[in-house]
């Protein structure tokens, strides 16, 4: 077992040494002009919230039904945040270190995990804000907040994937990033994200849960904040329906490894 | 060979480029809408052959375009070869450009760790190596400063000094000496001939072929994708010369 561990150590010592500067280095850069600096990380998911807060939670009042409907919405936006962050970095990740990619011989994949290391970091501090607005409102906590841990790593397994294959596919195909930027458009408002499921029709809520981001959003939602909502266990009353975008998720895992090895040793000629 | 730390076997490799030439916006409207782009096929080396010894100052020369930059980046292993075949044998550094993810907005400080991390150091190694990568670039003072601010001939310096640290069996190096004022040039060069008596094999392409003559034990001579000549270094420094003779 020992041996194993050296073994593992000695290989990945490299890209982590990578990786680990990436990541540091995009955090520096990334807010360097700016007179707030890192605040921007909290105050940008903050201030979607606000809007948001205003129009659908104020003016339309939607989700009065739910309990903590605040605290309820930001949650699923900042999901949603991490999901279209990561993805849409990662799908711009490699093109951007082309010139990296040229110059020198590295696992390439570490340019991919970068950009979601950085995206995690941003999760990360907005969860914090989530956290003090729990706090503040005195959302009880139950043992169902254990279910987080798979379902982030669930979230954090599909997003990468997609970065994996986005970035593979963007260094050949340009056009794509206009794509993803209307698909995550489209995702954002198929996603029961700003609106309440029980304003959907019934079979048209379980054809959307069927949707990774959906069902996460709100198994996640179930698991923090309220069991008052609709998840997919209660919209097909069998929990096991769960498989399907779990299975959906862990095929893109499986898919975008086999994919982006077998691309890899292209990168550095056609980005 | 007998003992030959880089073959390289019938090598040839290929670049598919896209052919995105319209002359007119008519042409251009047309094509857009058009399947499949058209792919021109670029041949950049062709059945190349030949193999380096441990611990030999090895020469690539001929002429811009002739295939030198993409048999680097081949044996560096950032290019697959479209055929053929290559073994290295030994740790390889490439260096295709001093200061490789140099970035401009960071401090020199910040650039020497990063540089640093590219050649496979760990933070807690560069804070040990640290102060004689600045003296060794003759840098103090210097460091706080936004690598924008520096000058090219500092750039080079300060990327020279992270480089000469690496703990390479191979070195690869591709007409990084190119700016830096002489004396520096010539720091340089006491450091390749310490690394060569160290037993390091160090791989130099160069169009200066008083270089060439100075320092390489053995030569090749790439000419459009082909190896051409190969041998010591005078020999092979002077068929270069042929190539331009025979053209005025």
């Amino acid at each position: 077992m020992q041996g194993f561990v050296a073994h593992l150590r000695l290989r990945y010592r490299y890209p982590m040494i990578i990786l680990r500067a990436m990541v540091i280095n995009d955090f520096k850069l990334r807010y360097q002009a700016s007179v707030l600096g890192y605040l921007w990380t909290l105050l940008k998911p903050l201030a979607m919230f606000s809007v948001l807060y205003v129009v659908f939670i104020q003016l339309l009042k939607f989700g009065a039904a739910v309990p903590y409907n605040a605290i309820y919405l930001l949650f699923g936006i900042v999901i949603w945040a991490f999901f279209a962050d990561a993805s849409t970095q990662g799908l711009e990740s490699l093109v951007q270190r082309a010139d990296l990619l040229r110059k020198i011989s590295f696992p390439r994949y570490v340019v991919v995990i970068s950009v979601a290391m950085s995206a995690l970091i941003t999760f990360g501090l907005s969860m914090i804000v989530i956290v003090l607005f729990m706090a503040l409102a005195r959302v009880p906590l139950t043992l169902n907040i254990l279910w987080l841990a798979p379902l982030f790593v669930e979230l954090v397994v599909l997003s990468v994937s997609l970065g994996f294959i986005l970035g593979a596919l963007y260094v050949r195909y340009r056009d794509l990033s206009y794509i993803w930027e209307v698909v995550l458009q489209a995702g954002f408002y198929a996603s029961p994200i700003i609106y309440p499921l029980s304003m959907v029709p019934e079979q048209w809520a379980r054809f959307l849960l069927l949707n990774p981001m959906a069902q996460i959003i709100q198994d996640a939602r179930y698991a923090l904040i309220t069991d008052q909502t609709v998840t997919i266990t209660q919209a097909f009353g069998d929990p096991w329906v769960r498989m399907i975008p779990v299975g959906i998720t862990l095929a893109l895992g499986v898919a975008s490894v086999v994919f982006f090895r077998r691309r890899s040793p292209y990168f550095a000629e056609e980005a | 060979m007998a003992d030959a730390v880089i073959q390289v076997r019938s090598v040839s490799k290929d670049f598919l480029l896209p052919h995105l030439r319209h002359s007119t916006l008519k042409s251009r409207f047309i094509h857009l809408f058009r399947k499949r782009r058209v792919m021109e096929v670029q041949h950049t080396l062709r059945d190349v052959d030949f193999d380096i010894a441990r611990g030999e100052f090895f020469g690539v020369i001929g002429r811009n375009g002739s295939g030198k930059s993409t048999l680097l980046k081949i044996l560096a292993g950032i290019y697959p070869p479209t055929a053929g075949h290559v073994s290295v044998d030994g740790r390889l550094v490439p260096f295709i450009e001093l200061g490789v993810g140099f970035n401009p907005e960071l401090t020199g400080r910040e650039n020497v760790y990063l540089n640093g991390a590219l050649l496979g150091f760990s933070q807690r190694e560069v804070d040990e190596m640290y102060e004689d990568i600045v003296s060794f670039a003759e840098l103090d003072g210097f460091m706080d400063q936004k690598l924008k601010n520096y000058s090219s001939g500092m750039q080079v310096r300060i990327a020279f000094s992270v480089a000469t640290r690496a703990k390479a069996e191979i070195l690869l190096i591709d007409e990084v000496l190119a700016v830096g004022d002489t004396a520096f040039q010539r720091k340089c060069f006491d450091h390749f001939r310490t690394l060569k008596k160290a037993g390091v094999t160090i791989i130099f392409v160069t169009h200066d072929m008083d270089l060439v003559r100075k320092f390489c034990d053995r030569v090749i001579l790439l000419e459009q994708t082909r190896l051409v000549a190969e041998g010591d270094a005078d020999a092979v420094a002077h068929e270069y010369d042929m190539l331009f003779a025979a053209h005025s």
